[in-house]
This record gives structure tokens, C-alpha cells and sequence, in this order.
């Protein structure tokens, strides 16, 4: 890969200062809709503040569900193996946490493959009940806990218990880990990070999280058991056992994928029927018969994943626009899934969109979310649960995670009637 | 493998600072962080103080407030100077503690980097090759 630097002119509009990131997503929204109207593909500066220096001279933005599709499956153009996020990330970090999520094929497609089997429909089906159990107690907790905060007596328990009991990770663990997981995504929060750096953050959260995970690898070299750890520990790939970092990178990466998506799509799903009620009643005439299509908007409109970037490797040109071998091209998941070219209505909740061709669990390729399914079975099985067991489940104003990555929520109250 | 001694721990260690010291490109980047970095190795004992601004290396702990002390065995370090050893995997299992602003640590990263082939260069240059990880 050769890299050419371009000098060009930044567009007007903002999407890399901290203030951006710090509004609403309604609020982001405006300045997304305008891109996508006139300036589908734009140049803007590199992420303000945070981890590093820049090392880059600025980013593209791909707003359009058209572009951030063609982008996501063209991987031998637009590469994931030189880092994922939209900010300059340290390499050592990248190489601890990323696991198959920053690579390309062919290695990509050997690691996702060790992992992948276990997330397949057949498999999910296998643990749907237990997954509905863990729902029902779930809502068994709210409804004695009563008015109280949502995330964490809801949201976060099922992703949470989910992916660690896949995993096979002891139960006295898993608070500890998932929120470590939590950190890694909250860098740029001046609540988290209470007075440490962004790179502290990330950086404490990556080495506890790590920690958990290799103690636990080496338990299961010595303790098999039925479980994913156990799979990774036996693993090879090309004849090789997996490394310890490749295990805890798995550990890492499977962390933040469990955790920290699913809990944000429950919080703001239920922000949503509590903003539009004729959705839940909607919904609740014929629970079975429209879950699925409610499922998939509740992704379009939460859109738990607000971006990922891609690394060009050979000259490109979209929209006219040449883009440079080195350069980096942001997908904006959270604009592709508003795109009025591609959604009737897009600010509309509609639990009946079909068809829905959002980009919440990515663009489609061979980074299209793994968990998709498991993730799916959580949200019936809470809902199911929230909606027919609390019907005046009411919430109030989330309290937004600051960042440029995941669509966090921090805290929610919520009154069950 | 690791060093003998402290003087080599000075001498290979501290000579990776010196020499980007006096690098047009990545001397003046240095200095921008503002940094004042200590080392604490065991095996063997040795202290390294990495000021930086004023752009030197020494010994005297006394005389300076690092930001962020890093703690290893001379092993760790060489192997680490090669960008064979990641920082969060070695903390998570206790290679390598950081007490202070881990953050400038990573701010580094990029500059330490280019500080690995100097390192292996340095070493062949004086046919240390039993230093080579």
C-alpha cells in the first residue's frame, strides 16, 4: 500500500469536534441529512482530542445506506486490518483488542470461523430457552425492584448474562468484565473517565478485561467444559494453537460485541414505545406475528453502532471523489439508517417497515455482525416479556454516553405503574 | 536473554533515547510530549530516568518527577524495545506495571515504534545478536 496525502479543503460541516459527538443523535442527524443530500462522500478533519495525536490529515465520511454497503463488502478496497474506529487508536491497543474484527480475509475468515459456529440460527435456537428463562427473571426483578433505573436493572442483565454463558465465564466474574467492556467503549466520556485520560480509560478497562480472560483460558486448558472458551483453547488454526494474545483478544472483542449493543438497542427500543405508544399497542395486537419486523426497526432506529471506519489499499474513486491508497473512509451507520433514498418516512418508528434494509448490524461483506441472531432472540425474548408483563412501563430521558462509536446509554429511569 | 548489568542496561536501553534524540524526526516529537519517563528494571537492578524536553538520559532518580514510571525485568525491556511485547497483554499479567499516566505511554507508541529497528541495529552493531528475540 502506497500513501498519497492530498492537500483539500475540509468540509463545512462537522463531524470529527468533540461537540458533535456530544449532541444528540437528533441533533447529528441534521448535519448528516445535508451531507447525504449534497455531498454523499466528504473530507473532514481528524477526530478532535482524544487518544493520540492524528497521525492522519483528515477522514471521509460515506453517509448514503447505498455507499456504506458497497464499502463494508469491497473489503479488498476498503480494509479493516489497519484499525476499525474513526480516531487514532495505538497500535498495541488495536493488537489486544480487535481480534478478527480488525482483519481481512483470508486470517479473518480462519479466526471468525472459530467462533461463528456457535452463533449460527441452529445454535441460538439451542439456547433460546434459556435465554427466555434469563428474560423472565429479568422482568420478575424489575417488577420487585419498581421504579428504578433501567439499565441497570434491565438493559444490561440479559446481553450480559448471554455472551458470558456462552463463554462459559464464572458467574462471579462477569460484572467486573462486562463493565470493563464498558470502558472500552467510553473513552471519550468525562463522566467514565472521572479525571483519567481517554487513553487511561481504554488502556484500564483493556487490562482488566484481558486479565479475565486469560485467567479464565487457562482454567479451561485445565477444566473443559461445554463452552466457547473451551473451543478457543483447543482450537488451531493452520495447524497452530491459538496464542494467548489471540485468545484474549477474542475475549476482549466478544466482550464489547455481547455487551454493549444489545443493552443500548433494549434501552432505546423502550425509549421508543414509551415515546410512541401507538407502536407497543400495535405491537402487543400480534405479538408473534410482527416481532420480527419490529426487531429489525428497533435496530434501524437505535442503530447501536454509529461507525466504523475502513482504510483505503488501492486508489478508489466514489461520487467523483478520489480516494487515496492510506486514506481513511468512516462509514456513518447512523445516517445510513435515516437515508430518505432508501427509508419511506425515515424518522418514523414503525414497527411494520418492510422491507427495513437497515445497516445496524453493518453493511453487509464479511463484517456483517456475527451476533446478529443471538442478538435478535434476546430482544423477543425481552420484549415478550417487558411488554406483556409491565404494560405501563414508562421511561425517562436517557442519559447519552459521550463518543463517536456506540450509542451508549449511561442511565435511564424507568416507573412500572 | 537479558543484560549483565546495569551498565548495559544504560548502554543499549538508554542508547535507544539517545539516538532518537539526535533524529531530525522523531527528536523534535520527543521533546513535544513534554515527558519526563522512568524505568525501574530488576534482573538486573537498574533505574533510568528519560527526560524528554531536556533530551537526555540518566541516573538520578532524585532529580527528577517522572509522569509515569514503568516497572520490568531487563528480558522485558529488551524484548519490548524489539516490538515483541504489547503493553496491555504484559500488564494484564504483571510483566510490566505502569505507575502514573499510562496515557502518555500510549501517546508514545507511535514514536517507540520507529525505535524498534534502532534498537536491533544497535544491538548487531555490537554483535549482540544473543540479545535478538
Amino acid at each position: 500500500m502506497t500513501t498519497t496525502q492530498t492537500q483539500r479543503d475540509y468540509d463545512s460541516l462537522p463531524v470529527s469536534s468533540l461537540s458533535f459527538w456530544a449532541a444528540t443523535a437528533e441533533e447529528r442527524e441534521t448535519t448528516f441529512r445535508e451531507l447525504r443530500e449534497k455531498r454523499p462522500i466528504s473530507w473532514h478533519r481528524p477526530l478532535e482530542g482524544s487518544l493520540m495525536p492524528p497521525q492522519q490529515d483528515g477522514i471521509w465520511a460515506v453517509v448514503r445506506n447505498e455507499d456504506i454497503r458497497k464499502v463494508s463488502k469491497e473489503h479488498d478496497i476498503f480494509s479493516s486490518a489497519y484499525g476499525v474506529q474513526q480516531e487514532e487508536v495505538p497500535d498495541e491497543i488495536l493488537d489486544a483488542a480487535q481480534s478478527f474484527l480488525g482483519m481481512d480475509p483470508p486470517r479473518h475468515t480462519r479466526l471468525r470461523k472459530l467462533v461463528s459456529a456457535a452463533f449460527t440460527p441452529k445454535q441460538v435456537v439451542k439456547i433460546e430457552e434459556q435465554i427466555k428463562n434469563q428474560a423472565t427473571r429479568i422482568v420478575d426483578g424489575l417488577l420487585d425492584a419498581g421504579d428504578c433505573d433501567f439499565v441497570q436493572q434491565v438493559s444490561k442483565k440479559l446481553p450480559m448474562w448471554t455472551i458470558y454463558e456462552m463463554m462459559g465465564l464464572p458467574m462471579q466474574e462477569r460484572e467486573s468484565a462486562a463493565h470493563a467492556a464498558d470502558g472500552m467503549v467510553s473513552w471519550a466520556d468525562e463522566e467514565v473517565a472521572a479525571g483519567r485520560e481517554p487513553g487511561t480509560v481504554l488502556n484500564d478497562s483493556l487490562v482488566t478485561l484481558l486479565s479475565i480472560g486469560l485467567e479464565f483460558a487457562e482454567h479451561r486448558r485445565a477444566h473443559p467444559a461445554d463452552d466457547l472458551m473451551t473451543n478457543l483453547v483447543q482450537a488451531e488454526v493452520d495447524g497452530q494453537r491459538l496464542t494467548d494474545e489471540e485468545i484474549g483478544a477474542f475475549f476482549v472483542l466478544l466482550s464489547v460485541a455481547g455487551n454493549d449493543t444489545t443493552r443500548n438497542t433494549i434501552s432505546l427500543a423502550t425509549k421508543a414505545f414509551s415515546d410512541f405508544p401507538d407502536q407497543r399497542a400495535l405491537l402487543l395486537e400480534d405479538f408473534d406475528g410482527r416481532i420480527g419486523t419490529a426487531i429489525e426497526e428497533f435496530v434501524r432506529w437505535v442503530t447501536p453502532v454509529m461507525t466504523f471506519r475502513r482504510t483505503v489499499v488501492k486508489d478508489v474513486e466514489l461520487h467523483g471523489q478520489h480516494i487515496s491508497a492510506g486514506e481513511w473512509v468512516v462509514l456513518f451507520y447512523s445516517s445510513g439508517n435515516r437515508d430518505e433514498r432508501v427509508f419511506t418516512d425515515p424518522y418514523r418508528f414503525d414497527i411494520t417497515r418492510k422491507p427495513n434494509q437497515h445497516v445496524g448490524f453493518g453493511g453487509g461483506g464479511v463484517h456483517f455482525c456475527m451476533g446478529n441472531m443471538l442478538a435478535k432472540t434476546q430482544l423477543r425474548a425481552i420484549f415478550d416479556q417487558l411488554l406483556h408483563r409491565v404494560p405501563d412501563l414508562e421511561v425517562g430521558e436517557p442519559s447519552y454516553l459521550v463518543g463517536n462509536f456506540v450509542r451508549g446509554v449511561k442511565s435511564m429511569p424507568c416507573t412500572i405503574g | 536473554m537479558s543484560f549483565s548489568d546495569d551498565e548495559e542496561v544504560r548502554r543499549y536501553i538508554g542508547g535507544i533515547f539517545e539516538t532518537a534524540f539526535k533524529d531530525e524526526e522523531i527528536g523534535p516529537k520527543l521533546a513535544d510530549t513534554g515527558l519526563v519517563l522512568k524505568f525501574a528494571f530488576t534482573e538486573p537492578d537498574s533505574v533510568l530516568i528519560v527526560d524528554m524536553v531536556g533530551q537526555r538520559v540518566h541516573q538520578d532518580a532524585e532529580s527528577s518527577s517522572p509522569g509515569a514510571t514503568m516497572s520490568m525485568k531487563g528480558e522485558t525491556a529488551n524484548a519490548y524495545w524489539q516490538g515483541k511485547v504489547n503493553l496491555p497483554f504484559a500488564m494484564a499479567r504483571g510483566r510490566i506495571t505502569v505507575d502514573g499516566n499510562v496515557a502518555d505511554l500510549l501517546k508514545l507508541a507511535p514514536m517507540a515504534k520507529k525505535l524498534y529497528p534502532v534498537y536491533i541495529e544497535n544491538l548487531r552493531n555490537d554483535g549482540r545478536e544473543d540479545l535478538l528475540v
